[in-house]
Parts: C-alpha cells; structure tokens; sequence
C-alpha cells in the first residue's frame, strides 16, 4: 500500500479540543477522554484547541412528552444493546467538541454516537473489536457515561464554587460573555440534573451515592490490573488492553483529580478508592506527560492491535447524516433544467408588470441638483 | 451681506410692528384703513430698501418660547440659541429661519412658528422673538417599507415604531424589526436624543439582535447582540462605538476547516468613523459631479485584550462625466479596503470571518457608495479565498456536479474593485419620460488574502493575476417601489472555484 502518503494523512489528522489546564492536556470532560483514546491506539495526531465555543452542545429542554420521544429515539440509535441511556449521556453526545478532523473529513461529537463510534465506523482506530458486544463491558460503559458524567457535571457546575468550570470553558472568552456563558450554563445544568430549590437536597445525595457505588464497583473489577478489560481476542491468554472503558474512566478520574478542588465531595469519594487512584497516576504518567501529541509509532508500548487498522488509516468519505434536516435529495439533469426555466419564466412575469406598472405610474425622477447650496446642519 | 432668499413658509415675521427710529415722529393723522395700509405698506418697501443697502443694526431683548407643554424649555432654547448673539436685522432674519429649521428637524413638533416681535418701548433696537410650537398630538408612529440600511449590502424590508418626545428631551425611541433579502433579519431599539447633556451634537443609541444565515456561501450563520452609540453625525462625518457579542455557529455541520477553526463567541469592540462627501447630482444615476467615501474601523478599544482586534481602513471613489447629449454620462469608481489584526502575534492571526472583505452580488456599483463589495455577473460571496466543504457521500463522481457549491467562501484582507458604466436614455419618449435607461459596463475586482503570512506568497505578478474581470449591458428600469436592473453580463476572467455565469441577470435595489 502507499505507506508514504498513508502516513501523511495520519500527521494530518488532527483532533481539536478544549484548552489545556490542570496539567492535563484538557480538562473538558468529552474531550479528554478522546485523547486518551488516540493516544493509547498509538494514532498519530496534531492538536489544536478551541477556545471560543464552550456552549457547542445543544442541551435538549425536557419540557415536553415530545422531546422525551425525541431522546427515546436518539438513545436507540446509540450501540448500547438493552441500556437506557441517562440523559445527561444524550446531551454530551451533541456536543460538537471535541472532534477529529482532517481537510475535508470530520468525525463530530454529536454524530454517529461520538468521535469514538465515528472512528470505529469510519475503520480509523478500534480498541474495542474484543469486547465491545460483551454484557459486563457494555453495562459498565453506560454506569461510567451515565452515573460518573452525572456525577462530574454536578461537581463541576453546582456542587463547586464554578472557578474550575469557568478556567476549562470561559477564561479564553471576555468577561462579560464568559460570565454570561456561565449562567447559562449553569442554569442548563441544573435543569438537566431536575435541580430545584424542592429537589437540591435529595438529587445531590443521590449523585454522590451513585458515583460512591460507581467508584467501588469500579475499583472491585480493576483489581491490581493494568486495564479494565481482558482481551478476549486471543483466547488462550488474557491480556488486559486498553480499550474506550479505560479511556471514559481515566478522563473522568484524572479531571477529578486534579481539575476539581480539594474540598470537593467527588474527589474526596475517588481518593478513598486506592487502586483507582494507582491506575490512574500510572497511566497519567504512561501516556500523557510522556512524549508529544505525536509518538512515533515504533517506539509504543501498546502492542499493536489488529482491528485498530491505523496502519491502513484512510480518511473515509462516509454517509454520516446530518443532525437536523432531510438528506439532500439529488436532482437530475432535467430537474434543474426544469427548475431554471421556470425560474427565468417567473421573472419575466415579473419584469413585465413592472414596467407595465412603471409606465402606468411613472417614477419620479430622483435628480437633485446640488450646488453646494449647504443645508442646515449642526455644523453651523 | 444680506442674503435675499425666500423665508420659510413657517416664519411668520410681523413686521408690522417693528419700529427702528425712536426718534422719528409718529404723525400719522387719522386715516382710512386703506391709507393705513398704503402707509404699512411703504414703510415695509421703506424697510426692505434699507436692508438691501445697509446693516440695520439691531439686537434681541427676549426670547419668548410658547406651547411647549411636555417638550423641556432647556431643549428649545438651545436651538435658538443663536438668535441671542444678532447684532443686525438681517443677522436675525437669518438666525430666525435657521432656528425654524432646526426645531422641526426634531421632527417633535407639528407645526413652528418663529415671530419677530418689537421689544419694549423703552429699549430702541431691540426685538422680541416668539417661538410658538404646536407638539405632535400623536407621539406614536408606524412606518413600513423598504430601505437601504449604510451596513447593509442589499435592501430590507423594515417595520418600525417610534414614540416621539416621550421624556420632553425632544427624545425619538423606536424598535424595528427588519428582514434583508440576504437572509439577514434584525430586531433593534433605539433612540435618538437632539441634546445629550452638554454635548451639541445628537446623540444615538441602539440596541440590536442580528441574525445573517452565511450558510449558502460559508457555512455559518451568525448572531450579534449589539450596542451602537452614535457620537456624531454631521453631514460629512459620521463617528460611532459598537459593542457586539457575536457568535458563529454550523447547524449544518458541514463547514470547512478554516470556518470550522472560527466557530465560537467573541466580543467586538470598535470605534467607526466616516467621511462622507456626496457632489454628484444624483445617487442612482449621477450624470456629473464626484463622491468620496472613507470608512476606518480600529476594533479592540476594549479594556479585555481577548475582544477582537483589527484595524480596517476602506474608501470609494467615483466620478460622473457628462458626455452632453441623451443625458449620457460615464461614471468611474475605485474601491478599495485592507484588514489586518494588531497585537502580540498578529502575522499569524487570521481575521475573524464576518470582518473580512467579501465581493459578489447583483448589487449594481453605481447606487452602492461604500466599500468594495460588488462585482457584476459574481454571486454573492462569489469570489476570493475559498475552501473545500466537509465531504460527504460520493459525490464527485456525479453528474452535474458542482464543485464551486460545495466550497466555502472565506473573504479575504485586501479587495480592490474598479468599474466604468455608461447610461444613456433610450430613444423610445415613452421610456425616456418613465426615466427607463440602458448602460454599459465593465468592472473588475481582486480579493486576496493577507494573514496568516499569506502576503509572503504574493507577488506583483500573482496580485495582478487575481483580478477578476466582467462586462455587459443593460436596462435599469426604476420604479416606485424597487429599482431593477435586467442585465447581460459576461465573464472575462474568472478563477476555478469562483461562482460566477455569463448571463442575464436581474438585480433589485431600493428606489431611494
């Protein structure tokens, strides 16, 4: 194959995200974890940042029966089997950032179940190709993107003082729009959580049990382990491998860890998991702090995986659909000659009572002499 | 010298009762009402006579300000304020009609009424002056129609509201909602103030949320919550503030990898100033006489170094020759604007997309005196700096397929345009009487980029190889309600990826 030109669209590929801080190359909670995705596949990229568009998600109002029919809908179209999804998960996913591009390539957050699924559809990096269609994996994904990313916007956005949100999403932005921003974004959330003056109270211990549960059913299946899932690809051998599990929880932990303040309950609760703490350092210091957003690929210590295919990596021209709206329909050659004429017959229609009603009318001649004769002006 | 003009309808001046000489004898024996009004009469002759030869001096006792029940007096007063500082009857006269002028330029006020009046018996050389006003009964006003906004690159559609003099400050509120035929719509309010505290010149404010759907052409549609603060406003200059909160976003999702980079929120902050001067004998079809326009921008005036900054400086100049037969005329333009960002790392910084200079439209260069922006026989955003759309499907094996339409036009640093037209009547009576003209053209426009270090690349040859050239003829048929152009346009040159049709064109522009 052209290995030459095929390593040329890696370089290009390039993920955008939100800025770094915290010591972590970015402490927006769907964008990290896409990060580290790529850089446990060993996928070369370039990174660049957004600094400008906290609110590229849409945070769908759950007013209305139709927009709960409306969640129904998008969660089937979602690859967890038999899971409802919580809708905080829904919402993230239609967030544009983070996404992962190239020229004329795209694979946004907010399509096709995110910028994971799009590059497991689009055969760019799979780490999942084992373990992706088995119960306790896919159980455990949706307790992570559901109870933990509940968990994770509280603390961020209510439960906190807000100065960590406000440094990841408004401190690129002028004040007055970054503190506008915040507002609403805080307001959003709470109506996202169900957050009333009535419900604060039971909604906030209910998060915090459910993280607190999360966290220690996490801890009981990682064990001493590297990773979280064995790969059962190979069937003679277990190997634990990273797949998009390790990546959704290591986001959460390390933006726990450290974007979050020290007095939070959150943090508080994840430190008292030992081994999830170890995992997360561990691969902090594995695959973040060391080396570029690039590695050379033969210097990885991930074995390479077959299904990943980033070896093959071309950039795909897929049939995504588009979030609103119907699909384009082609048009033939004689629609558009059909549709060009009656264009040009229409306008004629029109140009001719014009100047029928012109000449009927007349139009008064809009000449003005002006001789420098100077009107009254507040010059004067 | 005493300028012998008609007075305003509205001035009223008694001069019935003005008495210069104190010392002249009144020794009018009693007489009929028809001597008396041979006598009024000869004195007025006597009067006028001596204004024409000679200064008669006089000066005003008083100002009387009547029928302003709601209106502030502070407001009226400061439009008279002249009349205080004549030292002549003719100075008067003219003050008097200029104070008339004034006052109804307000436009608060049903009716003015200025009267000269003698002052008292024991001052000689002196008047009172009565400024009678009539207040707008109806302070609340609608109006619709279709205008040409200055910012604007085509017409809108504009409904509005205004109440009159609510506070007596001679204030002018009103809220508009308008929709532009270039998918921009626009709900504002405002207000405008004759005096704004001790500042002589009025002052406006508004306040505006704007919506321009660029999907067509850029893929984004963008939305501005804006501040406008007119500083000055005279007849040649033109100073405004705008603070604006605007965002770019993709619902479409399909935008390029340079758009994609701007999507976001940013703040705008900038200081607008132009110089206006206007001396040709019409705006729509000038047969003689020049104009100049130059319009500078400095955005950033922010106290947060984050808003966006950049200075923008662009000018228009145009010039009418008449040729002296079938009222023909040539006009010739040149236009021309440059945008660069300033700040730390300004070489790599790109401007920000809605800032840029754009070319394209039907838009006829003639009427639009302003800036570069129109290029006969290209589509709106049809020319410049482009970039391939997110891919999508297998679309380029199709037939007809057009890959201009799916590439986005990103504007660009530098736009120079040029034209010359030539309009003549028609021989025909019946259209020449409906002012139904015909003209030829020829324009030529360049849009190239210069951020971002792109002005390393550009040599003398490569800029003078970006021009874009096109020529026709046509018909401009005006009427009471739109101003139409049917044209033929041809393209002399154009570049691969420009959206431009040799053809017969239509194009539509406000009748004023």
């Amino acid at each position: 194959m052209d290995e030459a030109i095929q390593s040329e669209q890696q370089q290009h590929l390039t993920l955008v995200i939100r800025k770094a801080c915290f010591g972590l190359p970015t402490a927006c909670p769907s964008c990290l974890p896409v990060y580290i995705y790529l850089k446990f596949a060993n996928v070369p990229f370039d990174l660049s940042y957004n600094l400008t568009f906290p609110d590229s998600d849409h945070f769908l109002s759950i007013e209305s029966t139709k927009d709960k029919e409306k969640l129904l809908l998008l969660s089937t179209s979602v690859n967890f089997c038999d899971v409802s999804l919580d809708l905080q998960h829904l919402c993230s996913l239609a967030d544009q950032i983070p996404y992962v591009d190239t020229d004329t390539y795209v694979a946004y957050n907010n399509e096709k179940g995110g910028v994971i699924e799009s590059l497991k559809e689009d055969n760019i990096v799979n780490l999942d190709a084992g373990v992706q269609n088995l119960p306790e994996w896919v159980s455990t994904m949706a307790m992570i993107n559901s109870w933990l990313s509940d968990a994770i916007l509280y603390e961020l956005w209510v439960g906190s003082d807000g100065s960590s949100a406000h440094k990841i999403y408004y401190s690129d932005l002028p004040w007055p729009v970054g503190k506008l921003l915040y507002l609403k974004q805080v307001h959003n959330v709470k109506q996202l959580l169900g957050i009333s003056k009535e419900t604060a109270e039971r909604r906030e211990e209910e998060i915090y049990r459910r993280a607190t549960m999360a966290y220690q059913a996490l801890s009981t299946k990682l064990g001493e382990e590297s990773f979280f899932s064995d790969n059962r690809q190979v069937p003679t051998c277990y190997i634990f491998l990273p797949t998009s599990l390790d990546a959704f929880f290591l986001g959460h932990a390390l933006i726990t860890l450290y974007a979050l303040p020290e007095t939070s309950v959150l943090r508080g609760k994840l430190l008292e998991q030992a081994n999830l703490v170890k995992y997360a350092d561990k691969l902090k210091a594995e695959f973040l702090d060391a080396g570029s957003s690039s590695p050379d690929p033969s210097s990885s210590s991930v074995p390479r995986r077959g299904p990943s295919n980033w070896g093959k990596f071309r950039v795909p021209v897929t049939n995504c659909s588009k979030p609103k709206g119907q699909p384009k329909r082609e048009r033939t050659q004689e629609e558009k000659s059909f549709r060009r004429k009656a264009k040009y017959f229409l306008v004629t229609q029109m140009v001719a009572v014009l100047v029928f009603l012109s000449l009927l009318g007349g139009s008064d001649d809009t000449e003005v002499d002006a001789d420098g004769d100077d009107g009254f002006d507040y010059d004067g | 010298m005493v300028e012998k003009e008609d007075p305003i309808s509205e001035v009223a001046e008694d001069e019935e009762d003005y008495d210069e000489d104190e010392d002249e004898e009144e020794e009018e024996p009693p007489v009929t009402s028809q001597s008396r009004m041979r006598n009024d009469r000869e004195r007025m002759e006597g009067l006028l006579r001596r204004m024409s030869s000679e200064r008669v001096p006089l000066r005003v006792h008083d100002v009387i300000i009547k029928g302003n029940n709601k209106t502030k007096e502070s407001l009226i007063e400061a439009e008279v304020q002249a009349l205080k500082t004549v030292t002549s009857m003719q100075e008067l006269l003219q003050a008097a009609t200029i104070a008339n002028a004034r006052l109804q330029k307000l436009a608060i006020f049903d009716s003015v009424t200025v009267t000269l009046d003698s002052g008292p018996p024991d001052l000689p050389g002196t008047s009172n002056v009565i400024v009678e006003v009539v207040e707008s009964k109806n302070r609340v006003t609608g109006d619709i129609g279709i205008f040409t906004k200055p910012e604007a690159r085509s017409w809108s559609l504009e409904s509005s509201l205004k109440l009159k003099n609510m506070l007596g400050h001679g204030d002018i509120w009103d809220g508009s909602l308008s929709y532009g035929w270039d998918q921009t719509s626009e709900i504002s309010t405002g207000v405008a103030l004759p005096r704004f505290m001790k500042l002589v010149n009025p002052v406006t404010a508004r306040v505006s949320l704007l919506s321009q759907d660029w999907l067509k052409f850029s893929s984004y549609k963008e939305q501005a919550l804006g501040l406008s603060l007119g500083l000055l406003s005279t007849r040649n200059h033109d100073l405004a503030y705008n603070l604006s909160w605007r965002t770019l976003t993709d619902p479409s999702q399909m935008a390029c990898k340079s758009v994609r980079s701007q999507l976001g929120h940013n703040l705008l902050s900038h200081l607008k100033y132009t110089f206006k001067i206007d001396k040709r004998n019409s705006p729509l079809r000038p047969t003689r006489g020049f104009a100049f326009v130059s319009t500078s921008q400095l955005g950033g005036i922010f106290p947060d170094y984050r808003s966006v900054r950049f200075i923008r400086q662009e000018f228009d100049l145009r010039y009418a020759l008449p040729l002296g037969f079938a009222r023909a005329a040539i006009n010739f333009g040149v236009a021309g604007g440059v945008i660069f960002p300033w700040g730390g790392g300004f070489v790599n910084t790109p401007v920000s997309l809605p800032d840029r200079f754009f070319l394209g439209g039907n838009s006829s260069p003639v009427c639009s005196l302003g800036g570069p922006t129109s290029l006969l026989g290209f589509k709106t955003r049809g020319l410049g700096p482009s970039e391939p759309r997110r891919e999508v499907g297998e679309k380029a094996g199709d037939a007809g397929f057009d890959p201009s339409s799916e590439r986005d036009f990103l504007g660009g640093d530098l736009a120079v345009t040029a034209f010359a037209d030539l309009s003549f009547d028609l021989p025909l009576k019946v259209l020449r009487d409906s002012n139904i003209h015909g003209h030829a053209f020829a324009c030529a426009g360049s849009l190239v980029k210069l951020t971002e270090n792109s002005f390393r690349d550009l040599s003398f040859q490569k800029y003078r190889d970006s021009f874009r050239r096109s020529a026709g003829f046509g018909l401009i048929v005006p009427t009471k309600l739109f101003r139409m152009e049917v044209n033929y346009c041809y393209i002399l040159r154009q570049h691969e990826h420009d959206r431009a049709k040799t053809g017969v064109q239509f194009s539509f522009s406000s009748p004023l």
